[in-house]
């Protein structure tokens, strides 16, 4: 639709009253009654029966008149439309719709057409049908429509008669002047035809794309790109305008995102995929949406800064400065997109394809003179490659340049919010903060593609001080097993006696300890160096490494030592600053040559405010619990979408070799957690899965892992293709209990999907592993056949039927004699195909329409589906009554077919053969109740 | 239809003539549905099962290429190539002609069964999904075997179907001899009323013996043609050979407009002759 005609709709509430005052409306219901459903003419010589027309507002409301001098082949009347020169103080254009009162059936044709004319060439902005002027769920247009002076016939397609059963929108149009001048153009013979020589109709969704979107429980967002284009009897293409309610948007995974009937697609649970597709009548349209629901959105932690200490870039919890924008599409060089989003209220920048990206706010600049830094959350929804280098720059306007500050986003901190808070000191070069104009974020590295990035603000100093100053959560606990453990300081463990936290060697570091939820934590406020005396001589030589929890928000240096008498003292540079509490484990040998027999004292050095816990020298051991004392959990995905590697669950690709000799340390070995099968990895390097040659899993959407450690520190997965091509995937650990994963198969991009050869394990400590599979999405499991019973191949010679489509059945047989039951019994069409279905089933006879001698037979054929029965048998039956069960398996997966023999029902009179029955529960289809021979 | 060796020249007095002509003949068509029993037996034949993507059976066809002689004498457009891009296999049993307009340039193919197969008289037909769009100008056609020594027209060419594509619900059955060839032929069109022919397959036929050639579509006669109709000589008792292309613009059709969507594809399910037992 065109700007101009957005301008109408909005008016068209004062379009009607001026209707009504001006008295512009006409009404020809004396002509004939309004009641003609089926009734394709709109204008011929005059309005047909029911019609109205209505002008637009802010439309010249004359604009329309009857013309009799002026019609196409020398008829009596047609419709002229004149249009108003630009300024005429009457309106600014020519526009109005006209409708019914009461609704006709359009669905047997597939056209509006009508003859026009103009006073000169022009194109006319809008002509269509569908306004009724109220909801218009199913308004088509053609823009721009080229009309000359000579009569000329036009055609409007309809995209999906089917859908106009009762319409009140018969035509409208919009028009303004042609470079500011009006003119008059003429429509006749206005009506609806079934032309037949329309063809090829092609319609799109996303304009034809397959796009890609990762969205979050809650996000609701229409579809666009609506598109449709028709093969007119001339055989040029003519594209139109319709709207949504011509497509029927469907979903493949109803339970992870929906699709209403306008096309808003609201994601409702996840993590897992659905695509969105769309078709018009019976026609597919191009294009489908696939969402990539990540779940329940986790939002960025919302600032606690004063108000009055912050200017805001974009927060919702603060007012924003005024923005130019959050993406300058910088050309030619800039590659990233915005795809920014909106959770629950909560708006989230989202950059696609990111390389660099400005935020501009110039007008007015920014001061912030009283602001001390930046701060920015954070969060990398896939999986990296690797640590990524984030640069942030601040540009000032004028001579004072930009400043930039480089950090490091951690691999291993990917799907999580990274608040940062950088103090103007850090980024270099920035001289001034009087004009600050933009804000430019930047990768080289390509490991960062796709970022999240909320609650972009400069503050300032503030009581109490701004989250990012210090640890909201306490360190992590420590794992290993306290008898491999001499701690210095910790709340996990003992720790050794006389340690002096605070020794004077003239340091100007301020030493505090601080409780963090709880925790008791070492804070070394201005950080200079700063040491830790142990109450004498220790020896740590059965020790390997040592741990430190650290947190630093604006360290930008930091040592720490280890001394021996001597002193001899070795020192270890750590990663500031941190995001959230770093964990390190230091190789003793790292401080060689310190001797680790003598050890007296701990040093730090370097700057800024740094929180400690959880010092302490550790040993390899036994890890604590060292196994699971559960099995995995059972997997739910349905058989038929998994191709399973290693399961007890599924059976799994045959010659695959778990542990090939890659020359890896990690011991493999198989072992039983309450009977269920799983792979132990101990002492983990690296270990390979290799699959019996390349294996084809572009069918497959992701790949599931169920996983258990205790020690692990780190663990990645690889999918690795011919090449190789390989591609880690970082899981989290250590796993309190057993973790389980399904990991997006686009996560392992490049590989090749359709060659994977193999899976690489690397990292360190004992894993434990199940349920390795791969499986694609699946609906809910169906409730009712999708495909018919399988059509019987027996000759009808040999066969004596009860119920089939295929064969001729016993004549006078009753479905559903009256005995008692409480089973509902319907018969459904399952593709076309007739279908007994037992609902709510107890038990359900079947009474032959006379006795049957079957005792020429040999076996009673029958097909049968249910998902969810328990339990299920058929009864024969003959006089007396004598009957025999036989059971049945259930529930089946697809239809179960089975040849009974007869002598199964022995006792019964097989030449006086009168009944089935049914008994067992749930809902049960049944097919092809024949016996053969 | 093709092998004009002279320019037409436009002008009104051509059309009209061209009209009284239709007129003329267009008078003979509608009592003549009750035809003679004939026993055809199958003689040639090609269903186009193969790979997707190959080229048609080299013993069955041959290619005319390039733009030939003043567009193939009619100022056609397109260049004709033996690329899988314009001419293969769909390897669902059909053969596929593929106009392809590239900037201003077009191409597409032109394929005939010269030197492998020739006949004289019997049924010849093709069951095929036209391409459409003004300026596109498909054909199914025939061309006397001693063209290469007595010449056009007085080799005879027999348009079995020729459609112009800015008229899709409209076909043309038309001969060519001495005397009445290029802008004067002997034609009829057969129109579809509330469908096209470019929607689904059709079936495109002639039935040709010593006095007569019948055209058919769908197994409906919509013209004859006997010996005593025709101007000049009747030059249809040799063996024929045949062809199919897609030609672009060109005297007959006009030329493609902006709006004509491209590539354009004819779409052969088969084509078999049969000869009376």
């Amino acid at each position: 639709m065109k700007t101009n005609f957005h301008k109408l709709l909005k008016y068209i509430p004062l379009g009607l009253l001026s209707v009504m005052l001006l008295s512009c409306e006409r009404k020809f219901d004396d002509l004939t009654p309004a009641t003609a459903p089926v009734n394709p003419d709109v204008f011929i010589d005059g309005f047909s029966a029911g019609l109205n027309y209505a002008s637009f507002g802010g439309a010249v409301p004359t604009a329309f008149d009857v013309d009799s001098e002026v019609t196409y082949d020398n008829s009596s009347a047609s419709m002229r439309f004149e249009v108003p020169d630009a300024g005429d103080p009457r309106g600014a254009y020519a526009g109005g719709a006209y409708f019914t009162e009461s609704p006709r059936d359009l669905s047997g044709y597939d056209a509006l057409t009508f003859w026009a004319k103009a006073t000169k060439a022009a194109n006319i902005d809008v002509v269509g049908f569908g306004n009724d002027m109220g909801a218009s769920a199913y308004q088509v247009t053609i823009n721009g429509l080229a009309v000359n002076t000579n009569w000329k016939k036009y055609i409007i397609p309809i995209p999906d008669a089917s859908k106009l059963k009762a319409e009140r929108g018969m035509f409208f149009y919009s028009e303004g002047p042609e470079d500011e001048k009006g003119y008059t153009f003429w429509i006749d013979e206005l009506k609806f035809e079934k032309l037949g020589t329309l063809a090829h109709a092609e319609f799109t969704i996303l304009n034809g794309e397959n796009k890609s979107e990762t969205a979050f429980v809650g996000v609701a967002k229409p579809i666009d790109g609506l598109t449709a284009i028709f093969n007119l009897p001339t055989g040029i293409n003519q594209a139109v305008n319709l709207t949504p309610a011509y497509f029927n948007f469907k979903t493949s995974n109803e339970a992870i995102a929906k699709v209403d009937e306008s096309g808003v697609v609201t994601v409702v649970s996840g993590p897992g995929v659905a695509q969105i597709t769309a078709q018009v009548g019976n026609v597919a349209a191009k294009g489908q949406l696939s969402v990539q629901s990540a779940g329940e959105f986790a939002q960025a932690p919302i600032p606690q800064n004063d108000p009055t200490k912050v200017i805001s870039i974009f927060s919702d919890a603060y007012t924003n400065v005024p923005v130019n924008y959050y993406n300058g599409y910088w050309a030619p060089y800039q590659t990233t997109l915005s795809a920014d989003f909106e959770v629950n209220g909560d708006h989230i920048l989202q950059y696609t394809n990111f390389n660099f990206v400005g935020i501009e706010f110039s007008a007015p600049t920014v001061n912030a003179t009283a602001m001390t830094g930046l701060h920015l959350d954070v969060f990398v929804p896939n999986a990296m490659a690797g640590n990524a280098e984030f640069k942030i720059e601040l540009v000032n306007q004028g001579a004072d340049g930009s400043g930039a500050y480089t950090t490091s986003i951690p691999a291993s901190q990917a799907q999580q919010w990274i608040s940062l808070d950088i103090p103007f000191a850090s980024f270099a070069g920035l001289a001034g903060r009087d004009k600050l104009m933009q804000i430019i974020f930047s990768n080289g590295d390509g490991n960062m593609p796709v970022f999240y990035a909320d609650n972009i603000f400069f503050y300032g100093d503030s009581t109490p001080p701004p989250p990012g100053d210090e640890p909201t959560t306490a360190a992590p606990a420590p794992t290993a097993n306290a008898a491999d453990v001499i701690a210095i300081y910790s709340d996990a463990y003992s720790v050794l006696a006389g340690t002096d936290l605070n020794p004077n060697w003239g340091q100007a570091t301020v030493v505090s300890e601080v409780q963090i939820q709880g925790n008791n934590t070492l804070k070394y406020a201005g950080l200079n160096y700063q040491g830790i005396a142990l109450a004498g001589s220790e020896n740590f030589s059965t020790m390997t490494t040592l741990h430190l929890d650290f947190w630093t928000a604006n360290s930008s240096a930091l040592n720490v030592y280890l001394i021996s008498t001597g002193p001899v003292e070795t020192a270890y540079a750590l990663t500031v600053p941190t995001s959230g509490w770093a964990s390190v484990d230091i190789p003793l040998s790292s401080f060689s040559p310190v001797d680790l027999t003598d050890v007296i004292q701990l040093k730090f050095d370097g700057g800024g405010d740094i929180y400690l816990d959880n010092i302490y020298f550790s040993k390899a051991g036994t890890p604590n619990p060292t196994e699971p004392s559960a099995p995995a959990p059972t997997p739910t995905a349905n058989s038929a979408d998994v191709i399973a590697v290693y399961s007890d669950a599924y059976s799994v690709l045959p010659g695959t070799d778990l542990n090939p000799n890659w020359g890896q340390a990690t011991v493999v070995t198989e072992v039983q957690i309450q009977g269920n099968n799983t792979l132990k990895l101990a002492g983990l390097n690296y270990q390979g899965i290799a699959l019996n040659g390349g294996q084809d899993f572009t069918s497959m959407t992701s790949v599931h892992l169920d996983f258990w450690t205790a020690n692990s520190t780190a663990l990645n997965v690889f999918l690795i293709s011919t090449g190789p091509v390989e591609t880690p995937y970082t899981l989290t650990v250590p796993t309190s209990g057993w973790s389980s994963i399904d990991i997006p198969l686009t996560a392992f991009s490049p590989v090749d999907l359709a060659d994977v050869i193999q899976f690489k394990f690397d990292g360190d400590g004992d894993i434990y592993l199940d349920n390795i599979y791969f499986s694609k999405e699946s609906g809910p499991a169906p409730t009712e056949p999708q495909t018919a019973a399988p059509t019987p191949t027996v000759n009808a010679a040999d066969v004596i039927a009860i119920y089939s489509d295929a064969y001729t059945v016993v004549a006078g047989t009753d479905l559903n004699p009256n005995w008692g039951q409480t089973t509902v019994t319907t018969q459904t069409q399952i593709e076309g195909n007739n279908t007994y279905k037992m609902t709510g089933l107890n038990y359900q006879g079947i009474q032959f329409g006379s006795s049957q001698n079957v005792s020429g037979m040999t076996y009673l054929h029958i097909d049968f589906w249910t998902a969810n029965s328990t339990t299920f048998q058929i009864f024969l039956i003959s006089t007396g009554p004598v009957e025999t069960p036989y059971d049945l398996t259930v529930p089946t997966s697809g239809w179960g077919s089975v040849d009974i023999p007869l002598s199964a029902f022995s006792p019964v009179n097989l030449s006086d053969a009168i009944q089935f029955k049914f008994v067992g529960d749930g809902t049960v289809y049944v097919d092809n109740l024949y016996f053969g021979k | 239809m093709k092998m004009k060796k002279y320019n037409i020249i436009k002008s009104l007095g051509f059309f009209a003539a061209l009209l009284l002509m239709v007129n003329f003949f267009g008078c003979k068509t509608d009592d003549v549905q009750k035809l003679d029993e004939r026993n055809w037996k199958l003689v040639w034949s090609d269903d186009f099962d193969g790979q997707a993507g190959t080229l048609p059976d080299v013993n069955k066809w041959d290619y005319d290429l390039g733009t030939g002689d003043g567009g193939w004498g009619n100022q056609e457009l397109q260049s004709y190539t033996k690329n899988t891009q314009n001419v293969s296999l769909d390897g669902e049993g059909n053969l596929v002609i593929t106009a392809v307009r590239s900037g201003n340039t077009f191409s597409s193919a032109r394929i005939k069964t010269q030197g492998l197969f020739a006949q004289k008289y019997g049924r010849f037909e093709a069951r095929l999904i036209s391409p459409y769009g003004p300026g596109i100008w498909p054909a199914f056609w025939m061309l006397g075997e001693n063209i290469e020594t007595a010449g056009w027209p007085q080799c005879g060419e027999i348009d079995i179907m020729e459609m112009r594509g800015q008229e899709p619900n409209v076909v043309h059955g038309t001969i060519h001899g001495p005397g009445y060839s290029g802008g004067n032929p002997i034609t009829k069109s057969y129109t579809l009323l509330g469908d096209r022919f470019d929607k689904e397959y059709h079936i495109y036929a002639i039935e040709w013996d010593e006095n007569k050639i019948d055209f058919f579509v769908d197994d409906y006669l919509y013209q004859r043609i006997e010996r005593g109709d025709v101007p000049g000589e009747w030059v249809y008792n040799q063996p024929f050979f045949i062809l199919l292309n897609v030609a672009v613009g060109g005297n007959y059709v006009g030329f493609p407009v902006p709006e004509t969507p491209f590539p354009q594809k004819m779409i052969v399910d088969y084509v078999k002759v049969y000869r009376e037992q």
